[in-house]
């Protein structure tokens, strides 16, 4: 049994201008101990789907359908008090920004304490111990004196290794991050990434890794939703997405990625803006901003479909596959071209 | 986060409790005041509110205002005073502290009083000829910086009573005081000196009170009650002397001043009994439709006039009220009914002469318009004067009744054909602009003046004589100046009793008939809403109020 | 520590000597003569000029403004009332603890009617509570106090006897002439005058409280607290509440130091004998005096409620504490 399954996900917000529909139709599996990423741009809908997931949207606001499934058991429906249960205990999340995550008026310690004493009739003592303990094992000096700091003397990266803590201390099947180091600077982003590595074969649990930098994926990451315009445009496991990427979206983000033996000062930018969710394009999504645009994109969604390599491989596009077989063995003789040139 | 879960829950406990509390006492006391009183003349608290004021001053030697006054009567023993007695007999003098009216010498230099014998202060103390000599000293001490004896020009009327004023001597030499005799030395003869002697200022006064520029709150006093305490601004109580043994009424036990009411608050409470007066007054707006539910002066809502009078002024030292023709035409044009009006009703009774009713030679005549403006006479009056006259600077404050008092005015003398030049000032300059002999105010509608002692000589030569105008900060803005009545003036001030009361009747007669300085128009009514259970009003028109002493609520 | 304690105390300095030039400064523009005043209607030039003397008005108005400074500093003392003499110091003594009974008793009132109402409003934005609430907050910033406190006195003093109309009673008993004392009767007559003050005042609050709490349920660490599992009253309590009443806290302190403003009108239509009631009398009367007293007296509330506040905060905002 996967330890999340999550099927045809819509999500939908009512505002004053309209209906924004964030998620539409969503499906992946989550194993135990695997890492799922989750990549793409802001608003395409990946940090959506894991606050739907984790029922931390407002209901008077946001319309939920489909299926989330945490170990066999479904949580659209599920009583508040259930998924109380669950958030936390079962799923722990961090955010992307360590700066406002944690509460400013309350000790580090207290929160840490707090998470634990939610869901366990602990004595105070006793979770504080476990916060040490848990603060010990994200790798904060001296624990035992800097649990009773506030969140504001501590470094961006500290709060993050502490909000990592405050996930893990009731040690969670599954580790939701949701652009973890993308406020971080990059010698810091490199250690976070290590710890959770670390952790993650610790306590085995499964990480959804949302992020829009296709780097991290490669190093964490097991499998791969590629998410634009609120739908999965392509869905693979690690090693073959980055060997033969299907979908134009995709390349443009692989273009984008920086190479460390690159000498090119600027990277290759997908051009244009992401979609609006208010007033989607017609067809496929990414038609506006795709160079390789036919008329059938602009009327007609392609279906998410297995590519030649397997069913483990899905994405949506229109292009025919000698065409981006072509395309993409020039774009990589682009990219590596640069390289040697360097 | 505990304790602030505690302080909030404790600052909603507390906010509830206080309420809880309060409405518990509410029900209690109500019930309480319900349960009634038997009916006696003697006894009780009466409760008195002053709506935005408080005496400025206890201190009788210093205090300056009707209502001070009002209250200082009742804890006072003045040489002479006036009877709680209402309607005329209310404003005869009689001896209250002296034994008769002083004899006074042949020249009219010397007066010698009589003090009643066994009188006794508050303290116990007793009450002897040095106790108003005393008075005299406080009145006018360098020490005491009190602006009421220069006021009436006090240190110029007694021997040696400028270089005590000016610090050059310990004592008024003027003054002696053996046992009870008071014997006062004038400089010249002075036929007012009397009526002068009725004012708060010559109470019966300890001997040993101190000169103090600040005045006392609290002093042993001789009348029928003394001040218990005060408080400025919070409250004044007077308690019933138990060593006076007179005549005068001392009906409730104890009488409670409360200062700075609201009007409108002291309305509802004297309504609904939680006070049993306003001195000030009820709020003008009110008085139609208390005299609707009361009657006028038949229960609860009384009325009664007062001694002062409202003036419309001119300037007679400037073009073009220089010329008499046209402040005659004035008189004519200006409608006084109208005045009247706008100060709502039972705001008093029209006039047209200077002495009030009560004042010893107070006669009513009628010699302009009393029932309105009449445009003709005023036209005819004033002949082409009137179009050739420059334009008129009408001067005002900037109060909404004022300037609606001002428009009415200056509406009646377009009329006749003046041209009306509009100049609202503020009450702050006001007095600045129309107080200066060099003024170029020609009119104003902003005229009063209310008596300091009950005779004729206060409003005739105290507002007329143009030799007392000064450069600035004159009180008496018609600048008024003539040879030969201020000779009658002198004359009739020289007179006593009945002749005195004729001169002054002509005086006043003349005054308007041949030089028309002014344009009085309204002696003023004080009205008030009186609580229900409260018994023996008797009015008095010189104080504005009833004798507090009289009322009884018991 | 030190470095902050001189800093606060340079700027009460000059914070006091800007309030009180510009008071001789307004005295000076308006043209007033309150040695007349004193004088009484009819003083002859010679006395009105020995009065003015007395008083120094005779002086330019930088030497008033001077032998106002010496005689605080030297001998700490306020002045005497142009009017009637009384001691200032005296004055404000005596009426400052009904002002702040007023004040004080008022705060109590509208935090506990607006934190509970802006919270709630806050939880449901739009709905009818909600609409009501803004609805009563709406008259309440409209309606001006001396209308609420007529109204108040009328239905609840004078048609249902439920409390005085007007009126003051000591706290503490034993003063002379008076008529009520003790702590129920005051706070049986301060029940209306709270009540004022707390409609004048809960209005401004509901929509402050209703705001930062809203603000502060869209923060990122109240999203943290229910991924950890935090049930909807453990949210509220522990993560929102502090955090959206702690800019309260700093507008309450600027508000009981200014209330002063709002006690004037207050304490007129209920008579009660407190620095409001006292500053429009003195205004009245142009004693200049009695009106530098209490400007002198609410700048030194404004910067103590100040340095109250900035205490508090510093208790319960650990970043403030710890700079």
């Amino acid at each position: 049994m996967p330890a999340l399954k999550v099927t045809d996900l819509n999500t939908s917000f009512r505002t004053d201008d309209g209906v924004v529909r964030a998620v539409s139709g969503v499906s992946f599996e989550l194993d135990q101990g695997q890492t799922l990423g989750v990549v793409g741009e802001s608003g395409s809908g990946k940090s959506v789907t894991f606050l739907s997931v984790m029922g931390l949207l407002d209901p008077r606001q946001a319309q939920i359908t489909g299926s989330v499934q945490l170990e066999g058991e479904e949580l659209l429906g599920a009583s508040n008090a259930r998924l109380r249960q669950l958030r936390g205990r079962k799923i722990g999340m961090i955010f992307q920004d360590p700066m406002t995550s944690l509460n400013p008026v309350k000790s580090i310690g207290w929160q840490l304490e707090e998470a634990v004493l939610i869901h366990h009739d602990v004595s105070r003592k006793d979770a504080r111990q476990r916060a040490v303990e848990i603060l010990k094992q994200v790798e904060i000096p001296r624990a035992e004196q800097r649990i009773d700091d506030y969140p504001h003397q501590f470094s961006g990266g500290m709060r993050q290794r502490v909000m990592i803590a405050m996930a893990l201390i009731n040690n969670p099947e599954i580790l939701i991050a949701d652009e973890p180091t993308t406020a971080l600077d990059v010698t810091t982003q490199a250690q976070i990434l290590r710890l959770m590595k670390d952790l993650q074969s610790e306590y085995r649990m499964a990480i959804v890794m949302i992020t829009h930098d296709l780097g991290v994926v490669a190093e964490l990451a097991n499998d791969v939703i590629v998410m634009y315009g609120g739908k999965v445009v392509e869905q693979s496991n690690v090693d073959d997405l980055f060997a033969k990427p299907e979908m134009p979206y995709t390349w443009g983000l692989l273009g984008s990625l920086p190479r460390l033996n690159s000498t090119s000062a600027r990277l290759e930018q997908i051009p244009g803006q992401p979609p609006s969710l208010l007033n989607p394009p017609s067809g496929c999504p990414f038609h506006p901003r795709c160079e390789f645009v036919m008329n059938i994109c602009r009327q007609e969604l392609p279906a998410l479909e297995a590519s030649v390599q397997g069913e483990g491989h899905r994405f949506r596009c229109h292009l025919d596959d000698e065409a981006r077989t072509r395309i993409w063995n020039q774009k990589r003789a682009a990219l590596g071209a640069e390289e040697t040139a360097a | 986060m505990r304790r602030k879960q505690l302080i909030s829950l404790f600052m909603l406990v507390l906010g509830a409790s206080l309420l809880v509390a309060a409405m518990a006492v509410a029900a209690a006391s109500g019930s309480t005041a319900r349960a009634g009183h038997a009916a006696a003349a003697k006894g009780g608290t009466l409760k008195l509110n002053e709506s935005n004021e408080d005496f400025d001053y206890v201190d009788p030697q210093i205090a300056y205002r009707t209502d001070d006054w009002a209250m200082l009567n009742t804890v006072g023993m003045p040489l002479v005073g006036f009877p709680e007695k209402s309607g005329t007999a209310g404003t005869q003098l009689y001896p209250v502290g002296a034994t008769a009216f002083p004899t006074v010498s042949k020249d009219g230099k010397t007066y010698t009083f009589h003090i009643r014998p066994g009188m006794k202060f508050s303290d116990g103390s007793p009450v002897t000829a040095a106790a108003y000599q005393r008075a005299f000293e406080r009145t006018l001490s360098p020490k005491m910086g009190s602006p009421v004896g220069v006021n009436i020009g006090l240190q110029d009327e007694i021997v040696g009573a400028d270089a005590f004023f000016n610090g050059k001597a310990s004592t008024i030499s003027g003054i002696s005081a053996k046992g009870n005799t008071l014997t006062v030395k004038l400089t010249k003869a002075n036929a007012t000196f009397v009526s002068q002697m009725g004012m708060q200022w010559f109470t019966a006064t300890k001997p040993n009170l101190p000169y103090t520029s600040q005045g006392v709150q609290t002093f042993p006093s001789a009348g029928p009650y003394y001040i218990a305490s005060r408080d400025p601004g919070r409250s004044t109580v007077l308690k019933r002397n138990p060593y006076y043994k007179g005549p005068r009424p001392a009906n409730p036990d104890e009488i409670v001043f409360t200062p700075n009411v609201d009007p409108d608050q002291s309305l509802l409470q004297v309504k609904s009994g939680a006070s049993d007066l306003d001195l000030v007054g009820n709020v003008p707006t009110s008085s139609a439709s208390l005299a609707q539910q009361y009657g006028v002066n038949k229960s609860r809502f009384k009325v009664g006039p007062t001694a002062c009078m409202s003036y419309i002024s001119m300037n007679n030292s400037r073009p073009p009220f220089d010329n008499v023709a046209l402040r005659k035409a004035v008189n004519w044009a200006v409608d006084r009914p109208a005045q009247v009006r706008l100060l709502g009703a039972y705001a008093g009774k029209r006039t047209d002469q200077i002495l009030v009713p009560g004042v010893p030679g107070y006669k009513p005549y009628n010699v302009y318009a009393l029932k309105g403006a009449d445009v003709a006479k005023a036209k005819q009056v004033g002949g082409s004067a009137i179009a050739s006259a420059p334009e008129i600077n009408f001067v005002h404050t900037t109060s909404q009744s004022s300037t609606n008092r001002a428009q009415v005015v200056e509406y009646n003398l377009k009329q006749v054909g003046f041209k009306v030049k509009d100049v609202p000032t503020p009450a702050t300059t006001f007095y600045q602009v129309v107080g200066a002999r060099n003024t170029t105010y020609n009119m104003t509608s902003n005229g009063g003046w209310c008596a300091d002692y009950f005779d004729p000589y206060d409003f005739i030569n105290v507002l007329f004589d143009g030799r007392k105008i000064q450069a600035n900060n004159n009180p008496f803005y018609s600048y008024f100046n003539n040879a030969s009545f201020n000779k009658q003036m002198d004359a009739a001030a020289q007179l006593s009793g009945s002749a005195r009361a004729n001169a002054y009747a002509k005086l006043d007669q003349e005054l308007m008939v041949k030089y028309a300085p002014v344009v009085p128009y309204l002696v003023i009514n004080d009205h008030f809403l009186t609580s229900a259970r409260l018994k023996n009003w008797i009015y008095s028109a010189y104080f504005g109020e009833p004798y507090f002493n009289a009322l009884a609520v018991g | 520590m030190t470095h902050f304690l001189i800093r606060r105390i340079f700027w009460a300095i000059f914070l006091f000597l800007v309030a009180t030039i510009i008071t001789y400064l307004i005295f000076w523009v308006i043209p007033t003569n309150p040695a007349q005043l004193a004088a009484g209607h009819a003083a002859s030039p010679e006395f009105l000029a020995s009065i003015k003397h007395r008083l120094h008005l005779d002086k330019p108005i930088y030497i008033q403004y001077f032998y106002f400074l010496q005689n605080l500093v030297i001998h700490g003392s306020l002045g005497r009332s142009f009017l009637n003499q009384q001691s200032v110091d005296s004055i404000i003594g005596k009426d400052a603890p009904v002002t702040a009974s007023l004040v004080f008793g008022g705060a109590v009132l509208w935090l506990s009617l607006s934190v509970p109402i802006g919270i709630i409003s806050a939880l449901r934005p739009r709905s009818v509570t909600d609409r009501l609430t803004m609805t009563f907050v709406l008259i309440g910033i409209s309606a001006h106090p001396v209308w609420i406190g007529l109204i108040l006195s009328f239905v609840f003093g004078y048609k249902l006897h439920i409390t005085p109309i007007a009126g003051y009673c000591n706290f503490i008993p034993g003063t002379a002439g008076a008529q009520c004392e003790g702590p129920v009767q005051w706070a049986y007559h301060m029940i209306l005058p709270w009540i004022t003050f707390m409609i004048l005042f809960a209005a401004l609050y509901v929509r402050l409280i209703r705001a930062n709490v809203i603000e502060t349920m869209s923060e990122d660490y109240v999203r943290t607290a229910r991924a950890k599992g935090a049930s909807q009253r453990r949210v509220m309590i522990h993560h929102v509440l502090r955090n959206s009443l702690l800019p309260v806290v700093t507008i309450l302190g600027m508000d009981l130091g200014l209330a002063l403003g709002g006690a004037i009108f207050t304490e007129t239509v209920f008579n009660l004998p407190g620095l409001g009631n006292q500053v429009i009398r003195a205004y009245g009367a142009n004693d200049l005096p009695i009106i530098t007293g209490v400007v002198v007296f609410s700048t030194c509330c404004v910067i103590v409620f100040n340095l109250i506040v900035d205490v508090t905060y510093g208790f319960l905002d650990p970043r403030i504490r710890m700079s």
